[in-house]
Parts: C-alpha cells; structure tokens; sequence
C-alpha cells in the first residue's frame, strides 16, 4: 500500500490487487461454472457490484466481468482457476492481476478531485454504490467500483507513472 | 460536445464515442458474385444527409460496445438510440419532433434554392 | 496628488495600496479595478485606439469595455487587459498600450488625419501589391503602428480543468438569479449559480434602482440570500467566474479567476475552466447598456451612464461631480438620483425623448433639484484635446455648448442574449423596447430578467415563479420598493446629426476597431448590404469586446440606410466565447509532460538506467537506442546494437506490441475472416505470420497468431496498431457476425514481451529455462510453449524480427524486470546487447521484412509487397478479399515493393526521396518529371557494409535489375541505384531455422 495523495477530505492509496477478467454469456450455465471453480456469484446486472471484504465482482458489461481479489491469492491458484474455466469453451477467462494498477479513493471530496480529471457524473444519483463503471479519468480508460465510502479505481499499468503524476499535480494545484 | 447515451453505460460525453458512420450498411453475403461497381458501392459509399441520419456509434473509451442512433445532422440532436439487436425505427417517429434552430428547412439542403 | 476616497462602499475595502500606471506610482484601495483606481487619481486617458490612434479613456464599468485596455507588466506580460474587471494589489504594474514613444504624445495619431485610407475595407484594398511588399514592408509595419498589446512572455500556465454535473445551473447572480436560487433551496435539484463579479447583488449592487425588497436595504437581502443558499445542502456558489459558452446538450464552460485582487503565485493554478453539464439552464446574466453615435463619441470623457452609476455604488468613486446625462430612455433616472445622494449634481439632462413621453415623476425630480433639463434634445457632438471639454446640445434647432469634463450616456438597454443565442436559442425584435429579446430557446433554457426583455422590477417575482413552475420549487414572493419608474420607456435613436468639425471629427460605431458610422455608409454604398458581410469589411464588432455596447445600434444605423427593418437585417452570429478566453485555461493541464498520457512498459525503468533514448510509438516510450557512453552517436549505437545481434546476440523489450486472446466455438472461422491467412490447416501450438487488412484490400495491420486449438487463439499487433486492431475485431463480431460466439480480451498489458534474436540466442535461453528443450527439432521455427517458471507462466514462440534465429519470450509484468536481468546475467559471456527500434528497422530492412506504416500507408495491398503466399486463396471470404479483384487493385503497374542498392557502394540514399529515370535534374523544371516511386527505408547496413534501402515504384516486379535514379534533398545530381529484390541478408533463411 502506498500513499499517493493526501489532502484536506481526500485520500488516495495505491493498492495491489489480483483480478480476473471473464467473458461470457451470463446464462445459467455460465454462472454454474464461474460458481464452481471460483466459488462466487457472479452478479447478474448490468453494472452490478457485489464484494466482500475478499473479493469485488462486477459486471461491466453484458458479457463481461471483472472479479477483484481485495486480499491477496496465491498467484498459481489464480492461473488454475483461469485454466479451469478456459477449458469451457464459451468462457473466456484471462489473468489481469499484474497488467493493471489499482488505487483506492477515499474522503467526502474524492468526487470534487476526480471531477478535476474526468467529466464521468459521480453523484450518486447517477452512479449509485454498488456500481462500477468504464471512463476516462485523465484522458485514459479506466475502471471505477462504488463501494461504501470508497471508489476503487483501476487502468492499464503502463500508465501508471502518468496517472499518480496527475493525481499529484492536481493535488498539489 | 454532445451527451450519448450509451445503451449499456447511460449518459456520457462525445469523446468517450467514436462514430461508425451509416447504419445498416449490410456486408453483402457472397462478396465474389458482386460486380467492381456494387461492391465498390459498399465499401466506398455511405449517404450524408442533412437531418434524419441512422448511424453508429461505439463506446471506444468504455464497454466498446456498438450501438445505433438517430441523430439529426443539422442540429447534432439525438433523437433516439437503440441496440444493434432493436428494430430499425421508422423515420416518421422523428419527423415532427425535429427542431430548427436558425428556421432553415429541416431536411434537404441548407441551399434554399434546392428543394426537396 | 490628490488623496483618494471611498464614499461608504462596502464592496472597497479602505486599505490603501500602491499601483504603477505607465512607470508612475498611485493610490488605490483594495478591491479596485484598474479603471476605478485610475478614475479615483482622476486619470481619464488610458490608451490609444487601435486604427487611428485616438486618445481613449474608461467607458464602461465591466466586461463590456472596448477601450480601457491595458498591459500588466508584471504578469507575464499579459496584454489587453481589461482596465474595468481586473482588480489591482499592491504593487501592480500596468502599462497602457498601443502607443509610442509616450501615452500623450503619441507619433501614430497621424493615422487619424490620414483616415480617408483607413477607411471600410482598408485592409482589403490597400495591401494588394507589389509582390513581397506584404512580408517586408506592410505586415511589419501594422504589426507596429496597428493593434494591441505585445505578446505575453513565454509561462506555463497551471490552469486546471473542474467538471460539474448538476441539474439546474443558474447563470447570474443578480437578482432575478438570486430570486431564482432562493426558490431552490433545500429542493432535490443539484444547483449552481455562477457569478462573474466577487459579490452577489448584480443591479442591487450596481446602482440605486432598487430601493429595498422584503422591506430590507438591498445588501442585506443580498446578504441574507446568500447565506440560506450557502446553509443549503443543494445549491453552490462559484464567484468571479464568467460564462463563456454555452454548447450543445446543456454544456456550458466558465472561467474562474482564482487570483482576484492578488498577485499570481506561479506554483497554483491561476484559472480554473468549468465545464458545467446541466440538465436545466437559467439564464439571468442581465443586460448591457449601449451607446449612441456623435461626433467624437470616443473621447474620454464619455461613459455609459449605467456605468457612471456603477462606479459610484460599487466602487464607490464619483467619476464626476457635475457631468452632462443624455439619454433617450427612462433608465438613467436613477443615476441622477445616486448623484444628488453624493451630493453631486448633474450639469444638464438632455433626454432625446419627446416631451409628453417623459415621465412626469422624472420632470419633477430634474426641476426640484433645479438640473438644467433639455427634452427632444440631444447632442451633437462633444470636443476637448484628450478628454471631453465641451458638450455641444442641438434643442430646437439650436446648438448650445455646455462646459464638462465628462458625459454619461445611454442608448438603451440591450438584453445580453450572447448566451441565449449561443445555444441556438431564436431571438425576436421588440418594438417597445427597441432591441432583440429571446423568443424560443432550444435547449433546456429558461432567461429570467432583464435578459429575457423583462426591465420591470416589480414583475420579477410573477415571472421566475411562472417560468420555474415546471420545476418543484419553494414559495417566495418580497415586496420591492423601487427608484425608477416601473415601465420602462425609450425613443429610437442610433446617431446624432452632427456637424462636421475637421477631419479630426469622427462618429464611432465601433470603439474598439476604430469603425465610423461612415464606413458603414460607405461600405453599403459599396454593396456590402448583408450585415455578415459588412462586419467582416468594416471589422464593426469584430474586436475582442465582440461590440457588446454598439452592436444593436449598427443595426439600427443599417437599416435605416437600406430602408429595412431591423429584424430583417437580423443580427450577426454570436459565437463563443462571450468573453475572451486563453488558450491556457481551454488547453488545462493538457500541455508540456501531460501533453498526451504516456505508456511505459515494467523494463523502462532499466532503460533509463542504461542510457536508453526514447521515441515515441502512439503512447508508448520506446527505446531508441541506447547509448554505451556519453559520446556516442545514433549512427553508432545503431551500427554497433545490430552488428552485435547478428554476431551474437541482441534483445528487444516487445512489450508494447499489442497482444489479444481469442476465444470461442467459432475461433477459427472468426480468425479465417479476419486474417488474409488460412487457419484451418494450421497445427495446434504453432505460430503463424499474417496480414489483417481493411474491407478496401489494403494492409491494416499486421502480426504473428498462435493457435493453441481451434477454439483458443493469440494474436500480436503492432505497437501503435494495437488498439485498432481490437476495435476492428469487436465491430465485425458485434455488428456484422453477432452469430459467431468468440470473446476477445486485450493483454498487450498482462504480458510483458523480450524478442531476443542472434545465433548465440538458444544458448542464453537455455541456461534459463533449464527444463525446455530449445534444439530444432524439438522447438522449432514458428512453434511455442506455454509452462512454468518461479510460480508464474512464461509463454514462448519461436520466430524472429531480425532474419536471426529468435525467440519471443511472454511473462507477467510483476516478473518480468527479474527475467530480463537474469538474461543479461546469463547473455554476458556473449556479449547480449539491448538494442532499440531503429536498430530492429534496421534488422528487418537488411532481411527485407515490411514494417507496417513505413513501406504501407494504407494504399497498399499484399500484392504490391510480394505477399501473395499469405493470402488464403481457397478461402470463401476474408475481410477485404473481394477488393483484391477490383480493376484498379488488380491493375499490373500499381507500385510494387524492390529493393534499392546504390552503384557507388558508398552512398547514402535518403527516405523518401523519388525514384526518376534520369540522371540529372534539369536546372529549371518546366515540366513535370515522371515520378516512379519513392524510398520508404533506408539505412546504412554494417552486416554489408552498404546503403540499403526499400522502395514502393509502379510496376516495380519488372524492373529488377535495372538501373534507376534516386534524387537528393539537394542539387540536381541523382544517385543511380539498382533495382533489386527487397532482401539483402539470407535469403535462403539458413539463419532464421538453424
């Protein structure tokens, strides 16, 4: 964990997270599967977030999911689950742990701070808890999960060192 | 910068979207029995009208999902949006909800000599 | 000096401070514009005007203002300020602008005697020739004699971007705005009210027409209103912040100042741009005064009367005590009233109304306080050498000159529909009031005020409730005790009947570009009678004030000379922004190291270490080169990088090419769509070359495709074609073959990629991955393994950039910085070598391999670069198959990929030069010269110690082996060069499947 930003009513953290992005078509038997090899539910709506203090599963679109392991997984587990699934064919699961970065937002301004970089409507009459959603956030694609008081925010890991940099900037501006 | 609704994601703004042009241009089924001239037409041809335009859009900065609107080209208004999966909507759904801004006619060309 | 004083204003504070005006110190109190600190040291002349040079003083009190423009030195210079809005600290350095050598004695006001060439049209007429005058003589000289301030110095601004999604946005905070936010307190609305001045109250502030609401003073209600709103837990307040534009969709951008009455700290963000998303707009931004026509209606002096008011109420500085007020409308009333309060008295009222049209209340006022009044008057003219000295009145068809120093005006009220229109909202000419008003809006926009045409107070109330009631609001309804009269009531007037004095004498329409009522006659006279046309020949309204105080009256002027109504002449386009905005505060953070996001992959930290230099590839940083010390050229780190791979061994960090998984039941059919190549036949766990390309036949992309079954593919891209190629499969999958159930998943970032090619290759690698037996019957050419190494997977293909025996290595980015170190650990004892793209361009020119965006550029087909073997000829249907068969993709003669080798060995060929077929270029070119193609790479190889170069050149398969030319970037000598087949290091591929 590392301390990215901090200012009056914001926090940011970097975390390392583990995740698993899962193709597929919802059905039945597709839930069936995901539940047996990995022993969670994926969430059935669109948008949808269901977590634990373990794990984080949404749904980001209607034929993808990304399932967040918050507490860390024995890194060879995760690559046998995704073999395990991929062994269906109407399943495409691969390993996102290490090809993302992940931060964690936290404080009563986080949605003022963010708003600095991205356009994407926070208020929770738009973006309820529980929901997650693809935006850009400083002009590059990321993924943004509304838990209770925190959002958790995730883009690909080569943009990393640009991405804590505008956090910086912004912050210190 | 206009508001899109993405049918999957709700309301974002343009630059999450990038425009796929004509809707409903279908790849022809057996590309080798067209002629030079008809396959040309659909690789090269699209239609560009002034108001009710069918067209696509995909959310490229979000879920990259395709998706077909109705936008009148005059005034950059939505008018609807549905899924590549929905019915083609009729154009006379649209036809009295259209506004002008600077009163010239609504659909055909800005030239007023050129009627339609 | 005089001291200065504040007459009991509220908004000043009494700290006195310092600020220097061209070099010389004065007095100012805290909160004072620019202009209200000079009105208050009694200085009138500010600046000379843009065309002519003419003395200019202060006339207006805002945003408005077309001449009190200035330069603030000690802010990175930054010119045409406005004098009105910018508030002044301690130790602010202004200088005034356009003139030279001195602000009075200025040597350019002989432009104002020489007018007759300046005239409509100048520009257009004058600077016609001779050739080469433009550049040397006339743009040089206007760029002196003519324009504004100078250019800023160079400063990077930190101006930030904030974003707002709100449901109601209420532009205005005066008080219809005010009425309006009060409405919505504690209501389920997300509410911004945007306010441009540093306190609410607009008009309340700004003059005396309103006496009390609620039977309150009005800076108590205003102070009361602000402080419910600021309880609520709905409603915020941005102050000093302008809207500037309103867009399409309820988007509207405004401008905050952040160091109002400060001075900049260069380390915070000086501006902040909003972009404001609404579901609702409510436009109550008011209305702006305007001015009327007259002889030497410029000279300072000369101030619009509700400015004169403002500066008494809201700066609290009388500009005069005895000035001359001619009007033609009722408003200015209360300006009299504000005068006699500070025991001031106006000199005369001259009110250019008839008679029995003014109000009786008004009459009795002027008499009471024994005010000179003239009726169905108005003024000629006014004189004075650099400021007003001398009103001339013509009543009754006699002229009378009357002694001042200054004279307010009013031409009316103009509701300020810059907004409303903007939003492509219609407007309509009113008759009663004289001006356009908003008639249909076309977004979500409510105008509430004087904006919407409505100058009435007491009606405030009864139309915000009217037109919010569609909203769920609170009840609230005040009394409001006013100080003018309640209809508003104003006589049509746009000029004067002047009598020409000297050629000194001018009537302006347009103060800030210099623009004369007569050029407006004469370019009519002309036939320029389209109002867009005559404002781009006269430039009328074209200034940075966009003429928001003379615009209407040129309207007026023109339809009288065309004998037309005004609304049949309509006005001119409002565009964005209302006020002028820096490109600093729209550009954001977005510049210098944010200028574009950048990609870095998990090994760029090792190549900073080791003095990589990096190129830019779409987003990604890429090693160059690297340099082995600090002397060492390009040339040379290139030369040596790949003579060492070829010798031994190099290795490439890969990782930025793109990398898709493919997956599905459908895989394969998929994948035999997509790709020129046939799949089918393809064994599992082998690898494969091909070509994706556009519906049109030409190359789009290309890649290698492992098959890991025929349901489970990977495929690579290029660097920067990586997010193409993606999109490119999503839209077929989804749009065209939503039947075929394949799922695709990016992993150009879960997988962290080495090429590592040379003859030495297979003995590194094998040191590290023990267990995997990398001999060539085992691992051979174009085949790959996936297995595991230290508790993570490692995927690795056989195959090769370079010609050399190589192989890509795939590993999880959180191992991979551990791998590459143990490969140079293991690489040394052969002299492994890191090695950057050019040297890989390099690599694959000598062997002849295409890189996708140099020898392509999307007019070429597979065809054209001697890939006909990876066209899936028995395939039904590919993506962009059928156009390979068009007449013109077909045709013999299209330009086709050679090689080029120069005859003097010792040559160097330049990319991009042309293929000719003569020797020399002849000195003067009068006909075109046959172009046969052009060089699309080139390098010096140091395997053959050689230029060698690729070409794309029209029928290019039948001319190998002749001899052609290659110009130069200079002279007319050409290189000859031979045509010959685009491979120049193993052709047999003996290296590549050793």
């Amino acid at each position: 964990m590392n301390k990215v930003v901090t200012l009056d009513g914001l926090d940011i953290y970097q975390k390392n997270f583990q995740q698993i992005l899962i193709r597929g078509d919802g059905r039945e038997n597709f839930n069936k599967i995901i539940k047996e090899n990995l022993s969670v539910s994926p969430p059935s709506k669109n948008l949808e977030v269901t977590n634990t203090d373990k794990y984080l599963f949404a749904k980001s679109s209607f034929d993808q999911w990304n399932l967040l392991y918050l507490e860390k997984q024995e890194y060879n587990n995760i690559l046998i689950n995704i073999s395990k699934l991929n062994k269906v064919d109407e399943i495409l699961a691969t390993d996102y742990s290490y090809g993302q970065v992940y931060f964690e937002v936290i404080g009563k301004n986080k949605d003022q701070f963010l708003n600095k970089l991205t356009q994407f409507d926070l208020r929770p009459k738009k973006f309820p808890l529980n929901s997650m959603a693809q935006t850009l956030i400083a002009r590059i694609e990321c993924s943004i999960f509304n838990l209770k008081d925190k959002y958790i925010i995730t883009c690909n890991r080569s943009f990393e060192s640009y991405f804590i940099e505008r956090l910086k900037d912004i912050a210190s501006l | 910068m206009i508001l899109i609704n993405c049918p999957y994601c709700g309301e974002r703004e343009q630059s999450e979207f990038t425009n796929g042009g004509e809707a409903h241009v279908v790849r022809p089924k057996d590309p080798d029995s067209l002629s030079d001239k008809e396959w040309g037409q659909y690789v090269f041809f699209r239609s560009n009208p002034k108001g009710i335009f069918y067209e696509r859009w995909v959310h490229t900065h979000g879920c990259k999902k395709w998706f077909n609107a109705v936008r009148d080209t005059s005034t950059d208004t939505i008018l609807k949006i549905y899924k590549l999966s929905d019915r083609r909507p009729e154009i006379s759904e649209f036809q009295t909800t259209l506004k002008s801004p600077s009163g010239e006619p609504i659909v055909g060309s800005g030239n007023f000599a050129v009627k339609k | 000096m005089s001291s200065i004083e504040n007459s009991n204003c509220n908004y000043i504070t009494n700290k006195k401070i310092k600020i220097f005006f061209d070099g010389k110190s004065y007095d100012a109190f805290e909160g004072d514009t620019i202009a209200s600190a000079l009105i208050r040291n009694k200085i009138k002349l500010i600046g000379r005007s843009f065309k002519y040079h003419r003395p200019r003083g202060i006339y207006t009190c805002g945003i408005e203002e077309p001449n009190a423009l200035v330069q603030i030195l000690n802010e990175h210079n930054e010119p045409n300020t406005r004098a009105t809005i910018k508030r002044v600290y301690d130790g602010i350095n202004i200088s005034s602008q356009n003139r030279w050598p001195s602000l009075a004695f200025d040597v350019g006001s002989i432009n104002n005697l020489l007018s007759p060439i300046f005239s409509a049209g100048f520009y257009y007429k004058t600077f016609m020739g001779p050739r080469g005058f433009w550049k040397k003589i006339y743009e040089p000289l206007i760029r002196r004699t003519a324009g504004l301030g100078k250019p800023p110095n160079n400063f990077r601004s930190k101006s930030i971007h904030q974003n707002h999604n709100v449901d109601i946005l209420i532009v205005g905070g005066g008080l219809s705005g005010l009425i309006a936010a009060r409405k919505l307190i504690d209501t389920n609305y997300d509410v911004l009210l945007v306010e441009q001045d540093s306190y609410l109250g607009g008009i309340l502030k700004n003059s005396n027409k309103v006496d009390s609401i609620d039977g309150k003073k009005t800076t108590d209600w205003i102070n009361e209103t602000e402080k419910l709103i600021l309880k609520s837990n709905n409603i915020k307040i941005l102050k000093n912040t302008l809207v500037t534009s309103y867009n399409f969709t309820n988007h509207l951008i405004a401008l905050e100042d952040k160091f109002v009455g400060k001075k900049i700290d260069l380390d915070k963000s000086e501006l902040i741009l909003h972009k404001i998303r609404t579901t609702n707009t409510i436009l109550a931004n008011g209305h702006i005064e305007r001015f009327i026509s007259f002889r030497n209606n410029d000279l300072p002096g000369v101030m619009l009367a509700s400015s004169f008011e403002k500066y008494i109420h809201r700066y609290g500085v009388v500009p005069e005590k005895n000035p001359v007020i001619f009007t033609n409308n009722s408003s200015t009333f209360s300006l009299v009233k504000s005068l006699i309060q500070q025991r001031c008295k106006p000199l005369a009222y001259i009110d250019a109304r008839k008679k029995e049209d003014i109000e009786d209340e008004l009459k009795d006022y002027l008499k009471n306080h024994d005010i000179q009044f003239f009726p169905e008057a108005e003024v000629e003219g006014c004189q004075g050498n650099k400021e007003v000295e001398k009103v001339r009145i013509r009543t009754n068809n006699s002229i009378i000159s009357i002694n001042s120093s200054m004279l307010c005006i009013s031409g009316g009220l103009n509701p300020d529909i810059h907004l409303f229109t903007q939003s492509k909202g219609l407007v309509k000419w009113d008759e009663k009031i004289i001006t356009f008003k908003p008639n249909t809006a076309f977004q979500n926009t409510i105008t509430l005020g004087s904006v919407s045409g409505n100058y009435n107070f007491h009606k405030i109330f009864e139309e915000v409730e009217e037109k919010l009631s569609f909203l769920n609001i609170n009840k609230y309804v005040a009394k409001i005790e006013i100080n003018v009269e309640d209809d508003y009531s104003i006589t049509e007037l746009w000029e004067t009947k002047n009598d020409k004095k000297s050629n000194w004498s001018k009537s302006f329409i347009d103060l800030h570009n210099d623009v004369t009522t007569k050029d407006l006659t004469q370019a009519i006279d002309e036939g320029y009678d389209r109002i867009e046309h005559l404002k781009r020949y006269t430039t009328n309204s074209m200034g940075t004030d966009q003429g928001k105080i003379s615009s209407i009256n040129s309207l007026g002027i023109v339809s009288k000379l065309l004998n037309k109504k005004i609304s049949e002449i309509g006005t001119t386009t409002y565009r964005p922004p209302y006020a002028p905005l820096s490109f600093a505060a729209i550009a954001g953070r977005s510049t210098y190291e944010f200028y574009d996001p950048e990609r870095k992959t998990p090994i760029h930290n090792w190549h900073v270490k080791n003095h990589a230099v990096f190129e830019d590839v779409g987003q990604w940083k890429r090693p160059w080169y690297y340099k082995k010390h600090e002397d060492e050229t390009m040339h040379q780190a290139v030369q040596r990088e790949s003579k060492q791979t070829r010798k031994t061994a190099g290795i490439l960090d890969g990782s930025t090419l793109g990398k898709i998984e493919i997956k599905g039941k459908d895989a394969l059919e998929f994948m035999n769509l997509m790709y020129t190549n046939a799949f089918t036949k393809m064994r599992p766990m082998t690898s494969r070359y091909a070509l994706m390309l556009g519906e049109d036949g030409m190359i789009m992309d290309d890649g290698i495709i492992c098959k890991i079954s025929d349901k489970h593919f990977i495929a690579t891209t290029t660097s920067s074609g990586a997010p193409k190629v993606l999109a490119h499969m999503e839209e077929f999958l989804q749009t065209e073959w939503p039947h075929l159930q394949v799922y695709l998943n990016s992993i150009t970032e879960q997988f962290t990629t080495f090429n590592i090619s040379g003859p030495k290759t297979r003995e590194i690698i094998s040191q590290i991955f023990t267990e995997i037996d990398f001999s060539n019957e085992k691992f051979p050419f174009m085949t790959f393994k996936s297995f595991n190494y230290k508790n993570t997977q490692v995927r690795i293909m056989r195959a090769s950039f370079t010609g050399e025996l190589g192989y890509e290595i795939y590993i999880s980015p959180e191992h991979a910085l551990e791998l590459w170190e143990t490969i140079f650990k293991h690489g040394k004892e052969f002299n492994l070598v890191p090695y950057g793209t050019e040297t890989m361009h390099l690599l694959r020119a000598e062997k002849g391999y295409v890189v996708i965006g140099q020898e392509t550029d999307g007019t070429v087909t597979p065809v054209d670069i001697n890939f006909n073997w990876m066209i899936g000829k028995n395939k039904k249907d590919f993506i962009g198959k059928r156009s390979l068969k068009r007449s013109d993709t077909a045709r013999e003669d299209r330009k086709q990929l050679v090689g080029v080798v120069p005859l003097d060995k010792s040559q160097l060929i330049d990319e991009g030069q042309h293929i000719v077929e003569c020797e020399n270029l002849p000195k003067q070119i009068k006909t075109p010269i046959e172009y046969l193609g052009h060089i699309s790479s080139s390098y010096y190889s140091p395997n053959l110690n050689h230029c060698i170069s690729m070409a794309m050149i029209k029928g290019g398969n039948k001319l190998i082996g002749k001899t052609l030319f290659v110009s130069t970037p200079s002279g007319i000598k050409n290189i000859p060069v031979e045509i010959v087949k685009p491979i120049f290091i193993d052709p047999e591929n003996k290296r590549l499947i050793s």
